[in-house]
């Protein structure tokens, strides 16, 4: 009995006790909520040394930065990095050229431009290894609470794995080639476009092939209704060099380009060149679907006449005959098609350019694609929608070339959906002004990253140079000749 | 004594419908204000006691989410949109009824859960004549409806075909139909004392009396056996066995989801704030304002005791009551089986017998 008791007078004892415990945390929450409402609210850096003697970098190790316009690209850093996480080039202007490289805040005069200064953060260790090899002090851990230089920011996250290589060179192209950089220039578009090409390519290698049918309509069209034969003769003469270039494969490509040259030399016709073409590539392994179809584009104009010589022509000829009559039926680009455009603001904008195109007869289709791009309001549908007229309106406006169609042929297969590949950054070289031209090409690689189509780049360049106030008349000829060159 | 019922009956009086159309009216317009009344309950309870958890584990509980770009408080009481994003959230969420399962019982246990929080709803009175049906026997008829909602409990459990549920649903029935019988012993004491079943004179003799809590040692024991058998009654921590989410998933709800689900949260809330309204009323005075209890109060004061402000005094008295039941789910451990057991029939059984016969002795001598 009287553990019973003592059992009811713990329980009692012990309950209070917790009610009284939790109690306590509840009313003390003030100072007890641990809590830290983190992106509203942030914790301070704990001040810490990092052991060495520069007072100035009693710095919590949370980023590195460095002076650009004080680096004399000696590559110590680069070589004191047990990761490899820095990467420098430099470009050291030819003897006797009059380029000054400047001058760092030790006076020492620089002798190099640094074209590229790259940390890449997602590598980095945080070991300031890197930090004390430096002559000139430039290249240092920032992002403590003793920071003056710097912002306290010790978060550094990015939305992409991309954003964690900091790049910290700010020469712009333009003094890069002044110095003799074209060769490095040339090189990073490269690799630019090889990455960029990869990251089009991954998963969605299918996108890349071209439509089936979207290219023989084209050039079907023309063929079918002008005269073939007189036509054709003509257009063998005009397979060129530069038909290959639609083949992503830089490999291929090459290939395909050496093959071209030696048939050429050897004098022989488009058919045969082609065929050798195709022999090349097969030999070397790279034959892919993709280039059996640029192949097929290539040689549709010059296998109609002739008797289809090779199999890639031959191919084509089987393919394009039940295309043909597809082309015919193709009706004219009327303004009740735009009622298919869902958006009704972008409806009313087309169907205006369409009205405004009528009148002044120009090429309906152009017209509204290039309202809708300026506007910004081009989309996948409706560009879809316009493509399925372009081949008719090409042929009802305008006599065509069939070497310039079976060209755009090409192209368009290329890009998925009618989409034309991007232009190349030098392309716009041609514009005048060196800070429209920085800013063009700024714009353009932010696109290329994004993966953007020539359309969407173009407005995104009109749009960055208009705000900015840099749009002038030539600026806009070299635009719009960007966008009709294809 | 009036009731919402019979107000109800006499203004709709000039609408000359017959009996029928009358009463149906008349059981439309009071389950919509139960149901209101319960969801509002269950909206609020949550986000109280999702806050009341986070600042006795030091934490903060939901602070993000407002209504209409209103977060609430700055520093401890924001994020007032919670339960009700929650609440949305649940009802957008997919039924899942297991392919092996009872359907028919499924569907309908969480219903029967769910009437038999409403039912009792009917006979609670929130405040003197705010009732919806005022019975003679009120406490008999709330003690007996709110064990309705074991039939729901067991029927859950078994047709989800699922040990979890079969388990935590036997575990339930066990506990409840335990813990009724100290609930019933303690409230007894009042009946015993007040010679009334009506809610509304108990709280007339506690007017003319004291609180019943106040009345003698052996009530003051009753309330708090009475209490802590609600809080077991309710299923909650520290006697959460049936639920035990670290043993049974979640008990006999662990097939149940989405409105069902909702259902039984929307259930198990109204069961709580009828237990503490219904404790409030029997032992802490109703709607009589505890201005009395210590009359140091001005004169002035006891405006606050007015008729129109019973309704705030029981709900008063109910949050209070609540956030105990909360202080205890958030401090205390869970019960063992055989603890549980222990403390009901060895503990809390034997002493309420005692304190009936002990109050008996009581209301002889004095
Ligand atoms: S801190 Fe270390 S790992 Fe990072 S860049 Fe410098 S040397 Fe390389
Ligand atoms: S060590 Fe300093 S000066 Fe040399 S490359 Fe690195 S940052 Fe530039």
């Amino acid at each position: 009995m009287s553990e019973y008791l003592n059992n009811i007078v713990y329980g009692v004892k012990s309950f209070l006790t917790g009610m009284k415990l939790t109690m306590d945390h509840f009313r003390n929450k003030k100072e007890l909520v641990a809590t830290l409402q983190y992106p509203h609210e942030k914790w301070p850096i704990p001040e810490r040394n990092i052991g060495f003697n520069h007072s100035e970098y009693n710095l919590i190790r949370s980023r590195l930065h460095v002076d650009i316009d004080d680096c004399i690209a000696c590559m110590q850093c680069e070589r004191a990095c047990p990761v490899d996480c820095i990467k420098i080039d430099s470009i050291k202007p030819p003897k006797g050229s009059e380029i000054d490289c400047g001058m760092t805040s030790n006076d020492t005069q620089k002798k190099m431009i640094v074209s590229r200064f790259t940390i890449d953060m997602s590598e980095c260790m945080y070991c300031n290894l890197c930090v004390f090899p430096c002559p000139e002090d430039c290249i240092y851990m920032v992002g403590g609470p003793n920071a003056e230089k710097h912002e306290i920011d010790y978060e550094f996250s990015q939305y992409k794995r991309d954003g964690m290589i900091f790049d910290f060179a700010d020469t712009t192209d333009e003094a890069i080639r002044d110095a003799g950089g074209e060769k490095w220039l040339d090189q990073r578009d490269a690799t630019l476009t090889k990455h960029n090409d990869g990251v089009q390519l991954k998963g969605e290698v299918k996108s890349v092939k071209p439509e089936p049918t979207a290219a023989p309509i084209k050039t079907g069209a023309p063929i079918s209704t002008t005269k073939p034969a007189a036509q054709t003769t003509e257009s063998s003469g005009e397979l060129e060099i530069k038909s290959f270039n639609g083949i992503s494969d830089k490999m291929c490509r090459g290939i395909a380009k050496k093959a071209f040259m030696a048939a050429k030399r050897a004098g022989k016709d488009a058919v045969a060149i082609l065929a050798d073409v195709a022999q090349a590539l097969s030999e070397a392994g790279k034959m892919s679907d993709e280039i059996q179809s640029i192949l097929d584009r290539l040689s549709v104009s010059p296998s109609k006449a002739v008797a289809p010589a090779v199999e890639a022509g031959g191919d084509i000829k089987v393919e394009s005959v039940p295309d043909t009559p597809e082309a015919v039926e193709m009706k004219e680009f009327d303004i009740k098609d735009l009622n298919a455009i869902e958006d009704k603001m972008v409806r009313g904008t087309a169907k205006k350019a369409f009205i405004a195109a009528k009148r002044s007869g120009e090429d309906k289709v152009e017209a509204v694609r290039k309202t809708l791009a300026d506007a910004g309001k081009l989309d996948a549908a409706a560009e879809d929608l316009l493509n399925s007229f372009s081949g008719a309106s090409v042929e009802l406006s305008a006599p065509v070339e069939v070497a310039t169609l079976s060209e755009s042929a090409e192209e368009a297969a290329v890009e998925p959906k009618g989409d034309l590949p991007l232009f190349e950054i030098s392309d716009l070289n041609g514009i005048d002004d060196k800070m429209t031209r920085g800013m063009a090409k700024k714009i353009f690689m932010v696109g290329k990253r994004a993966g953007k189509t020539r359309t969407e780049v173009i407005a995104d360049l009109r749009l960055g140079l208009t705000e900015a106030g840099k749009l002038d008349d030539a600026t806009d000829a070299i635009l719009n000749k960007l966008k009709s060159e294809n | 004594m009036t009731s919402i019922f019979d107000s109800l009956q006499q203004s709709l009086a000039f609408l000359n419908l017959d009996l029928f159309m009358l009463l149906s009216l008349i059981a439309l317009l009071g389950g919509t204000v139960i149901f209101l009344v319960m969801a509002v309950n269950a909206l609020v309870a949550v986000y109280f006691e999702r806050k009341v958890s986070a600042f006795m584990q030091d934490r903060l509980g939901p602070m993000e989410v407002g209504i209409l770009g209103f977060k609430g408080g700055k520093k401890f009481w924001g994020g007032i949109g919670q339960t009700l994003a929650d609440a949305i959230k649940l009802l957008t969420k997919e039924d899942i009824l297991p392919k092996s399962s009872d359907k028919f019982l499924m569907i309908l246990a969480p219903f029967i859960i769910f009437s038999g929080a409403f039912l009792t709803f009917i006979g609670v009175p929130f405040a003197q004549n705010i009732v919806i049906s005022d019975f003679n026997i009120g406490l008999f008829y709330i003690v007996a409806m709110s064990s309705i909602g074991v039939i729901g409990i067991i029927l859950a459990g078994w047709s989800s075909n699922n040990k979890w549920s079969l388990y935590g649903a036997m575990r339930a029935a066990a506990q409840i139909i335990s813990y009724e019988i100290p609930i019933g012993l303690s409230l007894l004491l009042v009946v015993i004392v007040s010679g009334s079943l009506h809610l509304g004179d108990i709280v007339q003799w506690q007017e003319s009396n004291r609180w019943f809590i106040f009345h003698s040692p052996f009530t003051f024991l009753a309330f708090f056996i009475y209490f802590i058998s609600i809080v077991a009654e309710t299923n909650r921590t520290p006697f959460d066995i049936p639920e035990a989410e670290s043993e049974l998933v979640a008990g006999w709800m662990t097939e149940y989801s989405g409105f069902r689900w909702a259902l039984f949260f929307l259930s198990e809330y109204a069961n709580m704030l009828i237990v503490c309204i219904v404790a409030s009323i029997v032992f802490l005075g109703g709607w009589l304002s505890p201005l009395h209890l210590i009359n140091i109060f001005p004169e002035s004061w006891y405006i606050l005791d007015g008729p129109l402000l019973g309704l705030f005094w029981v709900s008063f008295k109910a949050v209070i009551l609540i956030f105990i039941m909360m202080w205890f789910r958030w401090t205390f451990p869970r019960l063992r089986v055989d603890q549980l057991m222990y403390v009901c029939w060895k503990v809390f059984i034997p002493f309420a017998l005692a304190n009936l016969f002990f109050v008996s002795l009581w209301e002889l001598i004095f």
